[in-house]
């Protein structure tokens, strides 16, 4: 395929659970893991007699996501049935907002890819069209001549955020879902694990010629359920559009499924007069005034965006990239380093390597995470060190107290122990060696050995790099602790 | 519009097999229906009108989660079930 030629044009529409404790409209609980109809009650069954009422967490949870991305949030939102034959619902209509949603607008900032892991790549903004608090409805799974409802999941609040067609690459979708994630769960609006179906993506795919503005046809892939699905559809669905218009043939307006494991999408057959869903206006629950006192109060709770920290981090505390992507894509993390950082201000970097580098390594070790899991999502509940204790740590390294080789000896303990640097240095008498009268003996006896002449030769003679060929043999013979600051001091001395 | 009444559609979606006497009662009752309709949808009315009911934030419930049925409750009172499940003839919507 020609991709030179053709533009791919992606909108996406984004279902996510609200991280709330009940129901959407009802009472009943809900939470992953229970056994079948075991959250359901009258309300989520839509038994005669019963009245959905809206949950307050679930529409300040959608207004607090509508405040993340810049959303307008209008005086007023309704809900609306979307009417269907199908066992996934037991009312035979979902209760959604259609013509009145709670957030309208927005934006969300997104990094592509840079050229290496260490480089940070183009920075975008994606505009949303709008996000609408809905239901989500129950689980069906086949078996030979029936199927089977679970009506777990029915009535479990579901945001969903639709973008505008923005999007135009598989990487540029893969990361506007990066930065959505982030921002839900930074915001406490939804936890987003996609092995839950917390999250489910909704992709529209359609391909026109470069320099075209009209749209083309696009298809409907549903429910894809991860990131990398919805980027390996998205591949997928672009060569498959290329190859139809290339060989003459139009594009028709679809649904389509994707099987993630042969790595294909499929048509699916269409429900049966699914195509009107005779939307209209629930009579059961009234319109909603939505008060500018309420939009004022979670104003406050909006955090600080991922991508604007991120540039914080390396512009005001110069931490370096690679290190400064990880932590913020955790609230948690960013919030455990910044305590570090308020201890021991003059180094940040060193305690974001610290923190990105060895702290999460071993926290994944032990957390018995696979090799190659995603170290980013490594839970900090098990962490013994405490974040002074590691700014503390840095300090002792950074003051020359202890050399960057015992350091890594302290932290091993301080990881397995809790305990501080400080009380450890001490009982391990692992302070560096900072009596000169010792230090110089030892100097005088290493550069009197003739293996070390010719180096000692190279560095009178201007070879400034030389002189590092006599530290090590020192360092052993102080058994490392000795301050490799005072080592340099006191044989550029010895040497004249 | 009660002339284009699709009778047939209208009982397929709402899973009703009807006889021929009664997709013709059935036919007439609904035109007349939406002869009313029709009828309310020519009054002459202002264009913003606005006869929602608006509630504000007190009509909202807490989020505190009730007492569900229990699976065996709910199960009971669908046509068939099975292990906690309710059982329904095969919906595809599967790879086909």
């Amino acid at each position: 395929m020609s991709n030179a030629e053709w533009e791919v044009v992606i909108g996406l529409e984004v279902h996510v659970q609200l991280h709330t404790r009940a129901k959407v409209f009802a009472s009943a609980p809900w939470g992953f893991g229970q056994e079948p109809n075991e959250q359901v009650d009258p309300v989520v069954l839509g038994l005669p007699g019963t009245l959905p009422v809206v949950n307050r967490e679930a529409v300040e949870k959608a207004i607090l996501f509508g405040l993340v991305v810049g959303a307008e949030i209008p005086a007023q939102c309704a809900w609306d049935r979307k009417n269907y034959f199908y066992p996934d619902n037991p009312k035979n209509y979902q209760l959604t907002q259609k013509d009145f949603p709670v957030t309208m607008g927005g934006k969300v900032e997104i990094e592509l890819p840079g050229a290496s892991r260490n480089v940070q790549g183009e920075h975008k903004f994606i505009r949303l069209h709008h996000a609408h608090l809905e239901e989500d409805v129950g689980k069906l799974s086949h078996s030979g001549s029936g199927s089977l409802v679970d009506y777990n999941r029915a009535g479990v609040p579901l945001l969903e955020i639709v973008s505008e067609p923005d999007l135009r690459s598989a990487a540029e979708a893969a990361a506007f879902l990066n930065a959505l994630v982030m921002m839900l769960t930074q915001a406490g609006v939804a936890d987003c694990d996609m092995e839950k179906g917390q999250l489910r993506c909704d992709a529209n795919v359609s391909i026109r010629r470069r320099g075209e503005t009209k749209l083309g046809t696009r298809s409907e892939t549903k429910n894809l359920n991860s990131i990398s699905g919805v980027r390996d559809c998205i591949i997928y669905e672009t060569a498959r559009q290329v190859r139809e218009l290339e060989a003459g043939r139009a594009i028709v307006q679809e649904t389509r499924g994707w099987n993630a494991e042969n790595g294909r999408g499929y048509v699916l057959r269409d429900k049966e007069d699914a195509h009107d869903y005779r939307y209209f206006p629930d009579p059961d629950i009234p319109t909603l005034k939505i008060s500018r006192e309420t939009v004022q109060r979670l104003q406050k709770q909006v955090p600080e965006s991922p991508y604007a920290r991120q540039q914080r981090y390396i512009e005001k505390l110069n931490v370096p990239y690679t290190a400064a992507s990880v932590l913020i894509a955790q609230s948690d993390l960013a919030q455990w380093f910044e305590v570090a950082v308020a201890a021991h201000p003059s180094n940040a970097a060193g305690i974001a390597n610290l923190v990105v580098n060895d702290l999460l390594r071993e926290l994944s070790a032990s957390s018995g995470a696979a090799e190659g899991a995603d170290i980013a999502k490594v839970s900090l509940a098990s962490c013994r060190i405490q974040p002074a204790h590691l700014a503390a740590l840095v300090k002792l390294t950074d003051e020359g107290t202890i050399s960057k080789q015992q350091a890594k000896e302290v932290f091993t303990e301080m990881f397995q122990s809790g305990q501080s640097p400080v009380q450890i240095v001490e009982s391990k008498g692992l302070k560096q060696n900072s009596d000169t009268g010792e230090l110089e003996k030892i100097i005088q006896e290493v550069i009197a050995d003739p293996s070390v002449a010719k180096s000692i030769a190279e560095y009178r003679a201007g070879n400034e790099k030389a002189i590092n060929a006599l530290k090590g043999p020192i360092m052993k013979r102080t058994q490392g602790k000795a301050n490799p600051v005072l080592i340099d001091q006191l044989l550029r001395k010895a040497l004249g | 519009m009660s002339q284009g009444l699709d009778i047939d559609h209208l009982a397929k979606l709402a899973r009703l097999n009807l006889t021929a006497d009664e997709k013709k009662l059935y036919t007439q009752q609904l035109s007349q229906v939406l002869t009313y309709f029709e009828a309310l949808a020519k009054a002459d009315l202002p264009p913003t009108a606005d006869v929602a009911m608006v509630v504000d934030e007190s009509a909202l419930r807490s989020d505190e989660p009730g007492k569900p049925l229990g699976a065996e409750a709910v199960t009971k009172i669908a046509p068939a079930s099975h292990d906690g499940q309710i059982s329904v003839p095969r919906v595809v919507d599967d790879e086909s």
